[in-house]
């Protein structure tokens, strides 16, 4: 017992401050609707301010004011007005790129300003984290783990008063519900939106300053690790009870020092268990909690109707002559395209341009995904990488040749993805993306680490496929190769579009129960369409880690697969031409970016994309499909004004 | 006389209200029947057992002489069930051609994967012509290329009742088709119901508010108060029953 107690006490602190960051995620989602995951961006970025501030020989107090009290508002506030009231009334796909977009956003920006490489040992706010204030059953106490209890008992205390006796509560509440009902109610929508933006982003930079010390350094991507964390404790809570919440931090805080406590050491098991169990335990929730299925499944607002229907495809707008003038132009680009990469294009841009097409057919998966189907996956990246290790592990074990690798890859991950989306798509939209990103980070943190899968941070190597005489190794070559298996997989995603199932996926995006009340299984499409799109991302990465000629588990890791889902967001996501655009953008911007700027501005591509997630918001149809109905409205004036002066 | 349809039993309890109390009732093959009752009185409640979008407490669904027990929406529909919604559920982004479409390729159930990858997924001719068919039958011919949300709402009660029919049902749920509706157009909607159970057998469960529509569509109608069962038979007959004036106007008249 003793033992049991001393194993558990350290988890109480680390419980309080998963449950801090959960509740920090549930008053954003009572009150905006978002399910914010930039929330640890937020926390990172106030974080970052106050050790820079008591590195310059602030006072803490003063760095204190002006990291929480005034910077973490603020930022809220730019937010809310520059993005987040765009998105208020927008489906749940929309709000989530919105904030992925921030989650990537946000720490790119503050680096830039901060260029301070390398933060080693952060400041602790009040109590000192080398005094240990008293012992629990032989634990020390220290002053963190005791500032950060009583901060987070205070402010479940004062939110849930908040939220319960206030008026501003209330109204809070009610705008989760449904924003235009609140207006129609009477009450200023834009104000109360801005002010809980303002209150959440005030939490989100206290528990960042709070919780900066807990760590040896200071780095975004330990605030975006402890968010899974933060939203397995948010979903204990089903993403509305406070108090629920603070428990399920808590439990899960306790119950990772226990593992670590029982568990043998030194197998990749043991050591990826304890970093993994939040994802287990998010995955586990989502599968068995029924009140949270019927929470995340009532997302639809009385009011949805009274939007107007999206534009249709721009390729739907087209009369006849248009379209076939279009294709002939489209066929000549792609024709010039090849041709000039075959011949004048200097060896180092067709690996670019390899790389980009390689990256493209990831980026179809996407457009079948969530452009045809409304769903969203965040783990795509994860997809890609099991396609890469397929090819690569056939290849040396089993001598198998990497084009038929290529093949298996595609199978291996299509039979994955059906595993992850078959319990989980019959909770819809976000609590897949939440059951991606878990699956996402364990393999990350577990999956990818034996040496019979991804073999970790050194990787495993991937030779380039060859067919009969034909060796791939010459990139030219390998180019060919990737243009053709690009085309095979645009024509896969075409055909579906224009299918049975294609039509069952508009269907079932239309209204779900009505696609069921004339026979559309709509698991089974959805599953489906979830393990295509797998597959699809599976060949794209055997293609790219062959192009690369090796891979490791850091080249698919789950934070690629936000950015993939932000930069096809933002190019495309409804059409194939979106995904070809996406990848060529991601590769050229890069490129050009990072060998033209100082280490400080190599954040700056993530800032680009970041931003882009804000045009989205504004344009869900893309960059590309855009600037095609711009071309497309001058075709037609042309053609307007021809007739009238005939 | 055995039914297409029974309902043996039914109870369904929310919470602490019970909004079905042991509800019996049958549709023979052919037959209309009406379900009315004040708000309140559980028609939707049943009418979602019956669908399979909520699973009674207690008590059975049959349809056709098999027990439907917690059989999903989808394949109750493969079994010849076709419904419409109270609030209009048509499939957002889609033209009314391409909705009927959807719906017959269900009836085919032959859309396979393979298919699409094939390129033989497209729309075939004989999928065409029975489109057209039941485009006219509604008189929706004029609107077929419209986008859906350009229709009014009583163009889209039709849609929705040409995407069920286009499968064939052998059994019509209809949800308050008149809700919404001018008189004129809830005439309109009573006349392409009969016409087209004039041309084939049909049968209908039909929860009602207007009693007209009612009167011109059913043979029967089952009256629901409070979760059961207080009448059934001819609509006029019902009507003139103390237990059903008692529901529709309360215990004081």
């Amino acid at each position: 017992m003793t033992e049991f107690l001393s194993f558990a006490t350290p988890g109480l602190p680390y419980g309080c401050v998963f449950a801090l960051l959960g509740i920090g995620l549930v008053l954003t989602y009572q009150t905006s609707g978002v399910f914010n995951l930039a929330f640890g961006a937020q926390a990172y970025a106030s974080a970052l301010v106050f050790y820079e501030c008591v590195a310059h020989g602030w006072p803490k107090p003063a760095a204190f004011v002006v990291s929480v009290v005034v910077l973490a508002p603020v930022l809220g506030l730019l937010m809310d007005r520059g993005l987040y009231r765009f998105v208020r009334t927008k489906p749940v796909l929309v709000k989530l790129v919105a904030a992925l977009g921030m989650l990537i956003a946000i720490p790119a920006v503050f680096e830039i300003v901060f260029p301070a490489g390398n933060l080693y040992s952060p400041p602790s706010l009040f109590l000192s984290p080398s005094v240990v204030y008293f012992h629990i059953v032989g634990d020390p106490i220290n002053g963190i783990e005791l500032s950060t209890v009583v901060l987070t008992l205070l402010v479940v205390l004062l939110l849930s008063v908040m939220f319960h006796f206030t008026q501003i509560g209330l109204r809070m509440r009610a705008m989760a519900e449904s924003p235009r009902m609140v207006e129609l109610a009477g009450v200023d929508a834009d104000s109360v939106g801005m002010a809980s933006w303002m209150l959440s982003s005030l939490l989100a930079g206290l528990a960042g300053v709070m919780l900066a010390p807990v760590f040896g350094d200071l780095q975004a991507l330990n605030f975006t690790t402890l968010l899974v964390a933060a939203i397995a404790a948010a979903a204990a809570g089903s993403l509305s009870s406070l108090p629920y919440t603070f428990l399920g931090g808590l439990l899960l805080g306790i119950v990772g020092e226990l593992l670590s406590g029982y568990l043998p050491s030194g197998q990749v098991l043991s050591s990826g268990l304890r970093p993994g169990l939040p994802f287990v335990v998010l995955l586990l929730l989502l599968l068995f909690l029924p009140g949270l299925r019927r929470r995340w499944t009532k997302v639809n607002d009385p009011l949805a109707g009274v939007d107007p229907p999206p534009a249709p495809l721009v390729s739907a707008s087209r009369d006849r002559s248009l379209r076939r003038r279009s294709r002939i132009g489209a066929g000549a680009l792609v024709a010039l395209f090849v041709v000039s990469s075959l011949t004048w294009v200097s060896p180092s841009w067709v690996f670019n341009l390899s790389q980009a097409l390689a990256l493209a057919i990831i980026f179809l998966s996407l457009v079948l995904l969530t452009g045809m189907s409304g769903q969203i996956s965040l783990c795509q990246a994860t997809f890609a990488g099991v396609g890469a290790f397929t090819a690569g592990q056939l290849a040396a074990h089993f001598n198998v040749s990497v084009l038929a690798g290529i093949v298996v890859a595609a199978v291996v991950a299509g039979a994955i993805g059906a595993l992850v989306a078959l319990p989980a798509l019959r909770l819809g939209g976000l609590a897949l993306a939440l059951a991606t990103l878990a699956f996402g980070l364990l393999a990350d943190n577990i999956g990818f680490q034996y040496s019979w899968s991804g073999n970790g941070q050194s990787g495993i190597s991937i030779p380039r496929p060859s067919l009969g005489p034909i060796n791939f190794s010459d990139g030219r070559a390998y180019f060919c190769l990737i243009v053709v298996i690009l085309a095979i997989c645009i024509l896969v995603v075409s055909a579906i579009r224009r299918g049975t199932t294609g039509r069952q996926l508009a269907a079932l995006r239309g209204s779900e129960l009505a696609a069921a009340s004339i026979g559309i299984n709509p698991t089974r499409a959805k599953v489906l369409v979830f393990s295509v799109s797998a597959a699809i991302a599976g060949v794209g990465g055997a293609v790219y880690g062959s192009l690369e000629l090796g891979a490791s588990a850091n080249d698919f890791n789950t934070l690629l697969s936000l950015v993939f889902v932000v930069v096809v967001a933002t190019v495309g996501v409804y059409t194939v031409d979106g995904a070809v655009g996406a990848g060529l953008a991601y590769v050229v911007l890069n490129v050009a970016l990072s060998g033209n700027l100082t280490l400080r501005w190599s954040n700056l591509l993530e800032v680009i994309f970041g931003l882009g997630a804000v045009v989205y918001a504004l344009h869900p149809e893309g960059a590309v499909e855009y600037v095609k109905r711009l071309t497309l409205e001058r075709f037609t004036r042309r053609g307007i004004e021809t007739e009238v002066l005939a | 006389m055995s039914g297409l349809l029974e309902v043996a039993g039914v109870s369904k309890r929310f919470g602490g209200v019970s909004a079905l109390n042991d509800v019996s009732l049958e549709v023979a093959e052919a037959e209309a029947v009406g379900l009315i009752g004040p708000n309140g009185a559980g028609k939707t409640t049943l009418f979602d057992c019956v669908s399979g979008v909520t699973v009674p407490d207690r008590g059975d669904v049959f349809f056709g002489g098999r027990r439907l027990g917690r059989a999903p929406i989808y394949k109750r529909a493969r079994l010849g069930m076709g419904r419409t919604f109270q609030r209009l559920e048509l499939f957002a982004g889609l033209t009314v051609r391409e909705h009927l479409e959807v719906s017959e390729r269900e009836r085919r159930a032959d859309g396979r994967l393979w298919k699409d990858l094939l390129g033989r997924g497209g729309i075939r001719l004989e999928e065409s012509e029975r489109v057209d068919e039941t485009l006219k039958e509604l008189g929706l011919e004029s609107v077929a290329g419209s986008p859906i949300e350009a229709l009014s709402l009583g163009q889209g009660r039709l849609v929705e009742l040409g995407r069920a029919l286009i499968r064939e049902p052998s059994l019509l749920l209809l949800d308050e088709p008149s809700s919404g509706l001018d008189s004129r157009e809830t005439a309109a909607l009573a006349s392409v119901l009969n016409e087209l159970r004039a041309r084939r057998p049909i049968s209908v469960l039909l929860v009602e508010h207007d009693l007209e529509l009612v009167h011109a569509v059913a043979e029967r109608v089952v009256v629901l108060d409070f979760g059961r069962v207080v009448s059934s038979g001819p609509l006029a007959a019902v009507l003139q029953e103390p237990a059903v004036q008692e529901a529709y106007l309360g215990a004081t008249l």
